[in-house]
Formats: structure tokens, C-alpha cells, sequence
């Protein structure tokens, strides 16, 4: 419990140190929302002392559709970029705990942990939700992930997301979760294997996720023209009990 | 014309293989075996490559291979592609584009093996790689191919090797027309005539080939290659200026133009493009040889060539799709001498002075940019024995954009016996940044805005575009320096061995340590969301493997060869992840994720592991008949991210398992055979008649190698005349 009251705090104040806007007063209002929420969730956990634990199981979710719309024909000499004129520019949103789609209007609510836009994900606190979901991404196989890290856990920020929704480049820092498998200026969106993202929700639980396609049905060698991207389908774990262990 | 093109039926092609077999099966019936003048003939053969003197190939240290005029003649070849694809060890590739035909020697890019005419080399390098198919093959007295790196004698770019074409010189009076025409409307139109007389001589070639290209994919508009024609000229006059003293001027001039008309791919839709392409260069190289006495002999030359690449493409509304131009121009003069300094010492030195230039629409703004190098270098052959020999050599270059750098090179050669000759070399090679690398500062505006900038370029355009709050994500601008020279380490191993009489063969094993490999790297992002790539020294890489070649003239006029390169090429750093546990590989089809292991990384894109010929040559000079059937190999091999598209269609890449490597259970282009035949008939008269069939069982694969049309047939008739007693 203290532990993680201590990993709380120490989080509010490196958020702070990427978003100097942040005023005493916002900082204050987090910090007093994570005690009095902590307390609470541990009281809750304290005063069962024998739980029933909820099975964990392996899920895969097919196909959120991220924003999909198709390309708009062009005629003619190109003038730009190809455009997409049906898409929304609205995030969809995952819950973990119902394993489900939240509702866009339900954007200002925790009842949401992650958001898929075209190749962008966000996740429910700091700069793109009033949530205290956080995130971090590792580089491992999905089974062999059995427990949770203990801290690392970063919201989004300002400046960047913990998962990098541009494509993986030599050198580039590790939280990028795609690269281009696509020939010259054709983009294919190809997951890059073996990255694991371990999200700790609002609730205080923790998922693990494998994100496994960008192209709706999962088609094993993903065609830009023929086949619609921005549908994703991942595999994640959910442990609905407070323990960092996904067994 | 018309008519021949009809004669090229099928049923020609049969009747061809046909002539070819029934003409190696008489021999065969008439079996007689060789005797041993066919082996001090190879021993006589002389290469000015591998120690800038000439040097009887069997006494040098390091793998060399020749190709001599009668064998490219026999094999019916047009092209120097046509020529170096049918070598062990030797692989045409497409350029980074996916077109054109560049060669990949020892597992290395086609950037990295230096090809020279007469010494020189042949600028002109689009996209890093020189289009093989601009050198006609009819002026040819031997190409000279020395691998593993021979920086400490020819400096930048000899990083794998060099490729050396030596020209014919005037000899006696003669002359010689000739003509070929086969499938896809190709017509090769050539000759080339020599005059001595005195002090006098004078070599003049000519000729014109042009061509319909071919459509690999019909389905699709287009060409695969679009129809072009080209004119080269070429001469040397040769003088001698005094008893000690020769003169000799070589020239070159070459003018290539094509017409394009396809259509362009954006987003869903294809649009209508036609345009065309001009290529021209020429050369002028006098070089003035005096022999001061019988021990040392100097050679002085100045090498002036200028390269020129323009394309014009448009939409059907006349805007403009792609336009290209770029000159390049390069200047060497260049003093050497080669002293004996007794029966056990050779020593050679020299030193020069090079200015390039590269002027393009795609540098900053349009001006000219330079690059200066000097440079010297020695050589010492030193035979202490009759049978040990060794060469040690370095050259120092110097220049204006990557600093210094040293090449050494020792290399050694021991007769074991006089069956077996052991050779060893080890040596560094380097290849300079090249303009594009330095000096790019392009924005593509229809592939959406991203943009690429040369090294010494970047820092500043960054700072620039960061003040003006235009990027998102950037690099420390100060963090891009400038490039430094990609280095190779090699080392060749190998001999030659007489298994039993007639029967011989060698073996190469050669490593190629290859560091600071420029790469193009996202250095920025835009608010638009756009990258901004520059060039940097990042990767790290190897290629290592072996060689063989077995000869053997198994009748008296029949030879066999065999060859074959086994071949490893692989990314240092990736190769270290996988072996750290840190590269994965996700089943598309059941989307399960596992651990990559080390024997799973196939290594890098475009290399086949296994690749080789088996040919047949028979040559009959009394009876006039010469013909030959050649079977090529290369091994199944893995694609990467190409930028570009062949006939709108992209180039799949090979990944499949969503690591972006090349691993076992990618999708790879599979391996595959060619047969090549012909058949030549010279008579008395001086008329040769030719007839051939490359690619013979028609195989295609038009987009991962469009450079490979299909079966080509070809008819040829040439005649030469020469005048004996006055050579």
C-alpha cells in the first residue's frame, strides 16, 4: 500500500517534470485523488481476506476498427497526398476489465484504458485522459510474460506518447510498435514482434497486450490497396485480481 | 528485318539447341583427348589489374579472373552484363530502384566494386550503382576481375574489388564489321578498325545497338524496359615517340537515348506518364610512357571524363511527373613509375591528383559541388625465392570530404609444389561518401513530403527548420557530423591445384569485415507528420564464404568448367540481437510470436547463399566451329524494402514474420538455372556466322528480377578482314 502511494507520487512529479504547465494545485488534486482512491482499493482488497480468485484468460479481439475509411479515388495528376474523406478523427476506445468498446461519449470518463486512431495509441491519463491508466511496452514473447513489471509505467505526455505511433527507424528509442514492411512509398503496418505492452489500468489491474494486425481479418501478408487497414487485432490477458501475475 | 523476326519462331529455338548439341555430339563421337599444349596456352596470360604492371596471372597472389575477347565472342555477348553474369562469384543485380543491372561481387553492392576501362574508371553512378549494360562488349581484349579489396592501388570504391576492361590497342591492319539481330527487335550494329603503319597506330570502334525492350508483365501498361538505343564510339592512337618514349590518347564517347511511356500509380488510381532519358559520357585518357633504362619506366596520364543523366517524365496534362538531371565530371592526372631494382625486387610508386564534380536539380541549389582528393602509393614485390612471393602495398588518399585514409594490402603466393599453388591476402578497402550522401537536399512532394538531406546539409536545414518551430522530433542537430568513409577488412585465402593431368581447379575462401556502412536514417519529424532522413554511418556487416572453379578439357577441343560461390552476408548488429535473444518472428497464420535462433537469420537481403555455372565450350579453329552451353545458377535469395516500382506494381518485400528480417520463414524469390546456347561458323573468306539462344527454357520473373528478359534469340553475320606481314 505505501509502496504504492510512494510510486504514485514519484509519478505525479516526473509527469511534472515533462509538462511544466502543470500548476501546484493540478498536482495537488492528483495527489489527493490517488490517496483517497488508493485507500480506498486498499480497504477494499484488505477486507476480503478470502478471495475467490477470477480466472485469467488469453483473449484475442478482432478487428477495432481505428478510424477506418477508404481512399478517395483520385482523377487526374495527384495535388497531394491521397485522402480519406469519411474518417471521423475520433479515437476508439478498449476496456480492458469488460474486454469491450466504450463509447466515444464516454471520452471524459476512466471507463476506458486504451484508444486506437489510425496508427496512434493512447492511453487513459496524463495528457490524453482524466483516467490513471499507464502503460509501458517490452520487448518479449506474450506467454512468457508472467508477471507484471513492478514500476516503469508512463502516461502519455504533451510532447509524447509511451507508444510512438510513427514507424520504427535504426536507432529510434524502443516504444515503437509498427514499422514499415511496405516497398518504397507503400506503407504497410506490420506489428513488430516480440513488443509486449503491459497496461496497468485505473483500477489498480494489470493487462498485458500483443498487438497482432493493422488490416481487417488479420490477412497474413497485408495488401495496402486490397485490404483495409486501420483494424486492429490484438491478444491481451486481463487480471482482474490485484496481483501483478498473469497465471 | 522483318523477315528475321519472323524466322525466330519457336520452332527456331529447337532447331538451334539442336544445331548446338549435334555440333558438340560430332566432337564427342570424334573423341580425341587434350594434350598439354592447352595448359602452357592459360599459362601465358597476362593481368595489369592486380599490380598495375603486367604480371602472368599464375604468379599472383590474389584471386584474379580473366574473360578473354575469343570466350565473349563465342558466348555471343552484347553487353557487359552479358558477360560478368555468367562469372563465378558473380552476381547482376538490380539497382536500389529495382532496375538496371549492377554487379554484386563477394555478397557486396554493386557501389563497392570499382570498374575501370584501360585503369580508369567509368563514372556515372545513379543511385550508388553503374549501369553495366552502358559498356558494349565489341572493343574488349579481356576484362581482368580482381577480388577482395584493392584500395592500397585504386583507392575509393575498390572496396570488393575491381572490374577492369582492357581495350584493344592497334595491331597490324585490320578490320572488322559486325552485325546481330535477335528477339525484341534488337539490333546490334558494329566494327572496328585497326591501322599501324611506322610509328603510327590507330584503333577505331563503333557501334549502335538498339532495342524494343521488353514487357515482362503485359497486364500491366508499359514497358518492363522501354525501348532505347545507344551509339558508342571509342579509339586509341598510339605513337611512338621515340625509342623509349610511347604516346598513346584513348577516347571514349557514348550517347544513350530511351523513351518511356507507363503509367503511374497514386493512391488507387494510375495515371498516364511518357518522357525520356538521355545518358551520354566521354572520356579522353593520353598517357605518355617513357623507359628511362632498362630498370625503370614511368607513366604519366590525365583522365578527363564527364557523365550526363537527364529525365524528362510527364503526366498526359503535360505536368511534370519526374524531372532528373544530373552531370558529373572527373579529372585525374596521375604520374607512376615501376623500378627493378633487381631479379628479387619490383618497387612501384605513384601518386595523383583527382577533382570531381556533381552538379544536380536535387542538391540544395542546383550549384556544383566538388570533391578533391590526392593521393599516393607504393608497391613492392619482393621473390625471394622461386617459389615465395610477396606484395606489400599501401596507398594514403587525402580529400576535402572525408578526410584521410590509409589502404594497406599484403598478399602472398608459395608453390607448394608444381601441382599446388597456395595464395593469401589480407588488405583494407574504403569507399568514399559519395556526392548524394554529402550533398542532397531533396523534398519528394508526391510521395508526400518527406525529405532527404545529405550530411552537410541536414545540420544546418535543421537548426533552421527547429528555429522556425517546424519539427516535432529531431535529433541534436549537432549530433549529424559529417560521414566518414566506408571501410572494409578482407582477408582471401585460397589455391590452385592441378588434381591430375588437364584437370584444374581453384579455391578462394574469402572475409569481408565491413564497417561505418552509410544508411538513411529518420533524423526528424515534421509538424506535418513527415520524416526528414539524412546519411549516417550506422551498420555494420559481413560477407564470407568460398569460391571454386574446376577446369578440365575433357576432348581435345572441348572444355568444361565448373563453378561455384557459397556465400554468407550478414548484419553484424542484427546478427549480435539475435543471438542475445532479442529479435522475435510472428507466424502470420497463427499470429504466434517466437524467439528468432541463430541458425534462423538468413542474413541480408539479395544474396543467395548458393550460386554457380557449369559450361561447355568447344573450339575448333581448323574447321572454323566454335559453340557453347552454359548453364547459370543463383540460389533462392530474400527482398527488402525497395523503393520503387517495376510497371506500377511495388516490389513485395520478403518479411513475413513482422521483425523486418530476413529470416527462414520468409517469403524468399526462389532459385533458378540458365541455359545459354550458341554456335559460330567462321570460313575462309572471313565471314563468321552466328546463332544463339540465351535463356533458352524462357524463365521470367518480372518483379523481383526485371533485369531478366526472356528467351532471347539472335542471328549474327560478321567479317573481317586482315592484312598479314604488316603487323
Amino acid at each position: 500500500m505505501q509502496g504504492f502511494l510512494i510510486h504514485f507520487q514519484k509519478k505525479a512529479i516526473n509527469k511534472s517534470i515533462y509538462n511544466y504547465n502543470l500548476t501546484m494545485k493540478f498536482l495537488n488534486y492528483f495527489l489527493i485523488i490517488g490517496v483517497v482512491f488508493s485507500f480506498t482499493l486498499g480497504l477494499f482488497s484488505c477486507s476480503d481476506d478470502d478471495p475467490a480468485p477470477i480466472p485469467v484468460v488469453s483473449t484475442i479481439f478482432s478487428d477495432l476498427d481505428a478510424d477506418y475509411a477508404p481512399f478517395e479515388p483520385i482523377t487526374g495528376p495527384p495535388t497531394g497526398p491521397p485522402k480519406r474523406i469519411g474518417e471521423t478523427n475520433e479515437f476508439t476506445f478498449f476496456s480492458f476489465a469488460t474486454g469491450e468498446i466504450v463509447a466515444n461519449t464516454d471520452s471524459a470518463t476512466s471507463n476506458w484504458d486504451i484508444g486506437f486512431r489510425r496508427s496512434e495509441i493512447i492511453f487513459n491519463s496524463g495528457a490524453n485522459g482524466p483516467g490513471n491508466t499507464t502503460a509501458l511496452m517490452l520487448e518479449d514473447i506474450f506467454d512468457e510474460v508472467l508477471e507484471a513489471p513492478a514500476d516503469g509505467y508512463a502516461s502519455d505526455t504533451d510532447n509524447e506518447n509511451v507508444i510512438s505511433s510513427s514507424p520504427q527507424n535504426t536507432g529510434a528509442p524502443a516504444n515503437y510498435w509498427w514499422f514499415n514492411s511496405g516497398s518504397g512509398s507503400s506503407t504497410v503496418v506490420a506489428p513488430i514482434a516480440g513488443r509486449v505492452i503491459v497496461v496497468k489500468t485505473s483500477q489498480n489491474r494489470y493487462a498485458k497486450m500483443e498487438i497482432l494486425s493493422y488490416y481487417k481479418g488479420a490477412p497474413a501478408a497485408p495488401d495496402n490497396m486490397a485490404d483495409e487497414d486501420r483494424h486492429y487485432t490484438f491478444r491481451y490477458v486481463y487480471q482482474p485480481n490485484d496481483t501483478r501475475k498473469f497465471e | 528485318m522483318p523477315i528475321f523476326a519472323a524466322m525466330f519462331s519457336r520452332f527456331s529455338a529447337f532447331s538451334i539447341v539442336f544445331l548446338v548439341l549435334s555440333t558438340l555430339g560430332q566432337v564427342l563421337a570424334q573423341a580425341e583427348f587434350a594434350e598439354d599444349s592447352l595448359r602452357t596456352r592459360e599459362l601465358d596470360e597476362v593481368i595489369i589489374t592486380a599490380t598495375r604492371n603486367e604480371r602472368t596471372m599464375g604468379a599472383l597472389p590474389m584471386p584474379v579472373s580473366l574473360i578473354s575477347n575469343v570466350k565473349i565472342k563465342t558466348m555471343g555477348s552484347l553487353r557487359l552484363n552479358d558477360v560478368l553474369t555468367e562469372q563465378t562469384g558473380l552476381v547482376v543485380v538490380p539497382q536500389v530502384n529495382g532496375q538496371g543491372n549492377g554487379i554484386q561481387l563477394q555478397g557486396l553492392n554493386p557501389e563497392y566494386t570499382l570498374i575501370l576501362i584501360d585503369g580508369e574508371p567509368v563514372v556515372g553512378r545513379n543511385t550508388g550503382t553503374l549501369e553495366l549494360s552502358r559498356l558494349a562488349v565489341g572493343n574488349i581484349k579481356q576484362i581482368e576481375i580482381v577480388k577482395g579489396p584493392s584500395s592500397s592501388l585504386y583507392g575509393s570504391e575498390a572496396l570488393a574489388g575491381v572490374i577492369n576492361i582492357i581495350t584493344e590497342r592497334p595491331s597490324g591492319s585490320k578490320y572488322n564489321f559486325k552485325s546481330r539481330y535477335g528477339s525484341n527487335n534488337t539490333l546490334d550494329l558494329g566494327g572496328d578498325v585497326s591501322y599501324t603503319h611506322k610509328n603510327l597506330g590507330v584503333y577505331v570502334f563503333g557501334n549502335r545497338y538498339s532495342t524494343d525492350g521488353y514487357d515482362l508483365s503485359p497486364e500491366n501498361p508499359g514497358n518492363t524496359v522501354s525501348p532505347f538505343d545507344n551509339y558508342t564510339f571509342s579509339s586509341k592512337v598510339t605513337y611512338k615517340l621515340g625509342e623509349r618514349t610511347d604516346l598513346s590518347i584513348a577516347g571514349r564517347f557514348f550517347h544513350e537515348d530511351q523513351r518511356f511511356n507507363f503509367e503511374v500509380l497514386q493512391g488507387s488510381s494510375r495515371i498516364q506518364t511518357s518522357g525520356t532519358g538521355n545518358t551520354q559520357d566521354w572520356n579522353v585518357n593520353p598517357v605518355l610512357t617513357h623507359r628511362f633504362n632498362s630498370r625503370l619506366k614511368v607513366i604519366g596520364r590525365f583522365y578527363t571524363t564527364k557523365y550526363k543523366n537527364n529525365t524528362d517524365l510527364n503526366f498526359e496534362d503535360k505536368s511534370a511527373y519526374y524531372n532528373d538531371e544530373l552531370s558529373q565530371s572527373f579529372l585525374r592526372p596521375e604520374v607512376n613509375g615501376e623500378y627493378y631494382i633487381n631479379d628479387k625486387n619490383i618497387l612501384t610508386v605513384g601518386g595523383g591528383y583527382i577533382s570531381e564534380s556533381v552538379q544536380t536539380t536535387r542538391y540544395d541549389d542546383g550549384a556544383e559541388r566538388f570533391q578533391y582528393t590526392s593521393y599516393g602509393f607504393f608497391q613492392h614485390e619482393w621473390m625471394p625465392f622461386d617459389k615465395w612471393s610477396v606484395i606489400l602495398g599501401g596507398r594514403y588518399d587525402r580529400s576535402n570530404i572525408y578526410g584521410s585514409q590509409f589502404s594497406p594490402k599484403l598478399s602472398s603466393h608459395f608453390d607448394l609444389n608444381d601441382k599446388i599453388v597456395l595464395k593469401a591476402s589480407v588488405g583494407k578497402g574504403f569507399k568514399a561518401p559519395d556526392f548524394r550522401q554529402v550533398y542532397l537536399n531533396f523534398t519528394n512532394p508526391a510521395a508526400g513530403g518527406y525529405s532527404v538531406l545529405g550530411s552537410a546539409v541536414a545540420g544546418a536545414r535543421l537548426k533552421e527548420l527547429q528555429a522556425n518551430g517546424e519539427l516535432i522530433t529531431s535529433l541534436d542537430p549537432s549530433q549529424i557530423g559529417d560521414l566518414e568513409a566506408e571501410e572494409s577488412f578482407a582477408i582471401n585465402v585460397g589455391a590452385n591445384v592441378e588434381i591430375f593431368p588437364g584437370l584444374k581447379g581453384d579455391i578462394n575462401v574469402f572475409h569481408n569485415q565491413i564497417d561505418n556502412l552509410i544508411e538513411t536514417q529518420i533524423v526528424a519529424t515534421t509538424i506535418f507528420n513527415q520524416n526528414i532522413y539524412s546519411y549516417r554511418n550506422i551498420l555494420r556487416a559481413y560477407t564470407q564464404g568460398l569460391e571454386t572453379n574446376l577446369n578440365y578439357p575433357i576432348l581435345k577441343d572441348v572444355n568444361l568448367s565448373v563453378g561455384y560461390q557459397l556465400l554468407f552476408a550478414k548484419d553484424r548488429d542484427v546478427k549480435q540481437a539475435v543471438e542475445n535473444g532479442e529479435v522475435f518472428y510472428r507466424d502470420p497464420n497463427s499470429l504466434v510470436t517466437r524467439r528468432l535462433s541463430s541458425g534462423e537469420y538468413f542474413g541480408l537481403y539479395n544474396r543467395s547463399r548458393h550460386s554457380g555455372n557449369i559450361k561447355l565450350f568447344y573450339s575448333n579453329r581448323q574447321k572454323g566451329w566454335e559453340a557453347s552451353a552454359r548453364v547459370i545458377y543463383r540460389g533462392k535469395f530474400g527482398i527488402g524494402d525497395i523503393s520503387g516500382n517495376i510497371q506500377g506494381e511495388t516490389i513485395p518485400p520478403s518479411d513475413r514474420n513482422s521483425n523486418g528480417i530476413l529470416d527462414n520463414y520468409d517469403d524468399f524469390v526462389a532459385g533458378y538455372a540458365l541455359l545459354n546456347l550458341s554456335v559460330a561458323k567462321s570460313i575462309t573468306s572471313g565471314f563468321r556466322f552466328q546463332l544463339g539462344i540465351d535463356n533458352v527454357f524462357d524463365y521470367t520473373e518480372p518483379v523481383f528480377i526485371p533485369n531478366l528478359p526472356g528467351r532471347i534469340m539472335y542471328a549474327g553475320v560478321s567479317y573481317s578482314f586482315s592484312k598479314k606481314g604488316n603487323q
